[in-house]
């Protein structure tokens, strides 16, 4: 078991019902991908399973933890478990790239070696492998605020990558990115979880990128879940359902995917040209 | 002349009532500042300061008291360096406690927050004082004084300057599992290391004109020497120190600027994140701290023995407790009276001068003269005005006036270039007399900016007014040195806390303008 929800609700402080009666589980291992219109939750559900938020009512178990009996110190040891892919990258643009992809490693290194990274970083091979599968190991030393946002962004999975965590969560992972390095950046992470056996749980925007990559689909309306299926069971009149509120056309990786010859050489994409 | 409802200008009312208003409240702080122009030239009082002034020529250059006036400057800048290296020691753990950076959630800490006030809001003359009773003339006190203040000002700013930026980094790492101080330096400190740098640096620019001053209470330095001086009526050494002052603030400022820029330049890429210059300016860094403890010879071992940690027990005892009878804090309200009379008059003159003075051609005159003006500190020009009207409030106003006409001048003159040209010139061109093109086009638009400018150095001064009185300018300070003096530890202690009361309620009340301002 890599988490377990059980009737978990979320209500802020405003009032404003976030989630709402949410029962989900997975398996270590597990690939979920979490579909679902803008403000349906996506990003509050990532938050509570990555121990930002606490919920308001249910309960949560991550990763054998149950998160009302946590000290502070075996908290702070399952966060050091739990990697996530911000949407916009938190990372402070005068920091080195190298610097950047270390700090995901803060909460399992010793303190004396976070402290000497400081001034000598002591893993450059390690982060450079991780940025090598991003294709970003010659930017290692540079600075992050010379990076495009696309690049940075790969960075902030770089980071992960390097985490090696038992709990992946990317809250729209690849959004500033062309659907051609998209497809290969969120392989990478796959690919990660699967090598490692680490749990994957990925909000996405693009829906054909979705069903094309994970095995299990989320959807997600109006903080509660939609539907829970494998992806080939996942039909496009239940996607029109859940996307009702943006309109008639389902939001996927932009169009220009299927007509540029780039596009020959990523998977066929299924139904983002229907 | 009365006219119709109608063709009245309907501002004239609240404008009169305003006028009005404003001089209800002047004419008593004219009085409690005791301006009398006519001090100026009083025929004996021309007599002192003319004879001080003609010994100003030439100034002194015999090589021994040259010996002694080097001796002194290195002391200035070591107890400057000594001091910020003091108060950085102890804003690094405060800032860190103090601040919400890094916290899941953002709680401040009330403890060290009013601890932080306490430190900043008591004057670091007033400190100074106090230490040379403890510890006897020479430069540990000023160097103990300068690390507390600064401390506490470092400690706010710091803490600050953590919270203003980006909080998602530093919460992102911990929700990795790092703990805060490794979230801090990882997650705030590459946004905000620049900026750190920057204001100390500036600050130590600051603590270099501060230590300039705090030989006036005997703790060592250009101030003692000139304290001397002043009291031999020797105006040839006088004017050797007071161009000596001219250069060494005019070198910290440019050693402050120089620090500043360097810090833009991005590292070139390479494992290790500090090039050459970093480690350089690190090295110089250390070097300058721990020559300007060995300079000083402070025996910081003797301070911590226990007899001496007796004997300060005793000594800050007898500040307790302080003395509240009614006739005492009579004169103590007085004296904030006073210190507030002074502050408010010598600004009023100084904003005057600085905005006709602003304007004034040429420019690079003009600019010599503020920086020449604002280079000496209210403090040494305090001793210089009492010779020219007499001990008092007066000559704390003059002082005041003189220093802050120089950094208002500065800055007005900046203010009116940025403000926009156009209004202005349009007049100009239509055939309007510059002057007026100025009133009715140019002032308008930089109006509010001078304004900020004004407030915030009253702010200042009023700080500063509060001692003034150390050199016989009136206010809280004449109170204070006098009491101290008489060793009325009681009385002393009350005016000390009437200060950093002052100090508290002037904070207060331009944070609460600021914000109904913004």
């Amino acid at each position: 078991m890599s988490f377990a929800l059980n009737g978990v609700g979320l209500t802020h402080a405003n009032g404003f019902v976030a989630l709402d009666g949410i029962t989900l589980q997975a398996d270590q291992g597990e690939h979920i991908a979490l579909i679902g219109p803008s403000g349906a939750g996506k990003t509050s559900l990532i938050s509570l399973l990555g121990t930002a938020l606490a919920p308001s009512s249910g309960q949560v178990s991550i990763l054998d933890f149950g998160q009302n009996t946590a000290s502070t110190a075996a908290l702070k040891r399952l966060r050091a478990r739990i990697g996530t892919v911000h949407q916009a990258p938190p990372i402070p643009g005068r920091q080195r790239v190298i610097t950047a992809v270390l700090a995901g490693r803060l909460g399992q290194w010793p303190v004396w070696k976070s402290l000497a990274s400081l001034f000598y970083p002591l893993d450059i091979p390690g982060a450079r492998e991780a940025l090598a599968r991003l294709d970003l190991a010659d930017k290692i030393f540079q600075r992050c605020d010379q990076l495009s946002g696309g690049q940075l962004q790969r960075v902030g999975i770089a980071r992960v990558l390097y985490q090696q965590a038992d709990l992946i969560l990317a809250d729209e992972p690849v959004s500033a990115l062309d659907p051609v390095l998209a497809q290969s950046s969120l392989q990478r992470l796959i690919d990660d979880a699967a090598s490692r056996g680490a749990t994957l749980v990925a909000s996405l925007h693009a829906v054909d990128l979705a069903l094309n990559s994970f095995p299990r689909i989320v959807g997600i309306k109006a903080g509660r879940i939609a539907f829970d299926l494998p992806a080939s069971s996942v039909s496009e009149a239940m996607l029109h359902e859940l996307y009702a509120s943006e309109g008639q056309i389902l939001p996927t990786q932009s169009n220009e995917a299927c007509f540029t010859p780039q596009a020959a050489s990523t998977p066929p994409l299924r139904s983002a040209c229907t | 002349m009365h006219l119709k409802p109608a063709e009245r200008d309907p501002a004239s009312q609240p404008r009169f009532y305003s006028a009005l208003l404003a001089l209800f409240i002047l004419w008593p702080l004219f009085q409690a500042a005791e301006v009398s122009p006519g001090a100026l030239f009083d025929p004996s009082n021309l007599k002192v300061i003319g004879s001080f002034l003609s010994g100003f020529l030439p100034p002194e250059r015999g090589s021994e008291f040259l010996g002694y006036l080097g001796k002194a400057t290195l002391e200035t800048l070591a107890i400057a360096t000594a001091g910020m290296a003091l108060a950085g020691l102890l804003a690094l753990p405060l800032a860190y406690l103090a601040s919400a950076a890094g916290r899941e959630k953002p709680t401040l800490n009330p403890l060290i927050r009013s601890l932080l006030t306490i430190l900043r809001g008591v004057p670091e003359l007033v400190w100074a004082l106090v230490f040379v009773r403890v510890f006897g003339l020479g430069p540990a006190a000023g160097v103990l004084a300068l690390g507390l203040t600064y401390g506490g000002m470092l400690a706010k700013v710091y803490a600050e300057i953590l919270e203003s930026v980006d909080a998602a980094p530093a919460r992102a790492l911990r929700l990795n599992g790092a703990s805060r101080p490794l979230a801090i330096l990882y997650g705030v400190i590459p946004q905000v290391s620049k900026e750190l740098a920057s204001y100390t640096v500036y600050r130590w620019e600051c603590a270099v004109r501060a230590s300039v001053v705090m030989g006036f209470v005997g703790a060592g330095g250009l101030g003692q020497l000139m304290d001397q001086a002043m009291k031999m009526f020797n105006g040839g050494e006088a004017a050797s120190i007071l161009i000596t002052f001219l250069l060494l603030v005019f070198v910290a400022d440019l050693i402050s600027s120089g620090l500043r820029r360097s810090l833009d330049q991005a590292p070139p890429p390479s494992a290790a994140p500090f090039g050459p210059g970093s480690t350089g300016l690190l090295a110089i860094f250390v070097a300058a701290v721990t020559a300007s403890f060995w300079f000083l010879d402070i025996g910081f071992g003797a301070l911590f023995t226990l007899e001496s940690a007796s004997s300060i027990n005793q000594f800050i005892g007898s500040f307790f407790p302080p003395d509240l009878s009614a006739a005492w804090l009579r004169k103590v309200a007085q004296g904030v009276w006073e210190t507030l009379a002074i502050s408010a008059v010598g600004t009023l003159f100084a904003a005057l001068a600085g905005l006709l003075l602003a304007q004034a051609r040429p420019r690079l005159l003009f600019n010599f003269i503020f920086n020449a003006l604002r280079s000496v500190p209210e403090l040494v020009w305090a001793t210089i005005t009492a010779l020219s009207v007499g001990l008092g409030p007066f000559a704390g106003v003059l002082a005041l006036a003189l220093h802050t006409t120089g950094v208002l001048g500065r800055l007005y003159a900046e203010a009116l270039d940025n403000a926009p040209a156009a209004p202005g010139r349009a007049l100009r061109l239509s055939g309007v007399p510059s002057g007026l093109a100025f009133l009715y086009g140019t002032l308008p638009g930089a109006a509010p900016q001078l304004i900020a400018y004004t407030l915030y150095r009253w702010e200042m001064n009023i700080r500063m007014a509060a001692i003034l009185g150390f050199v016989g300018a009136g206010g809280l300070g004449q109170l204070l040195y006098f009491e101290l003096s008489l060793f009325h530890y009681a009385q002393a202690s009350t005016v000390i806390i009437a200060m950093l009361l002052l100090s508290i309620a002037v904070d207060q009340t331009s944070a609460w303008l600021r914000r109904r301002m913004a």
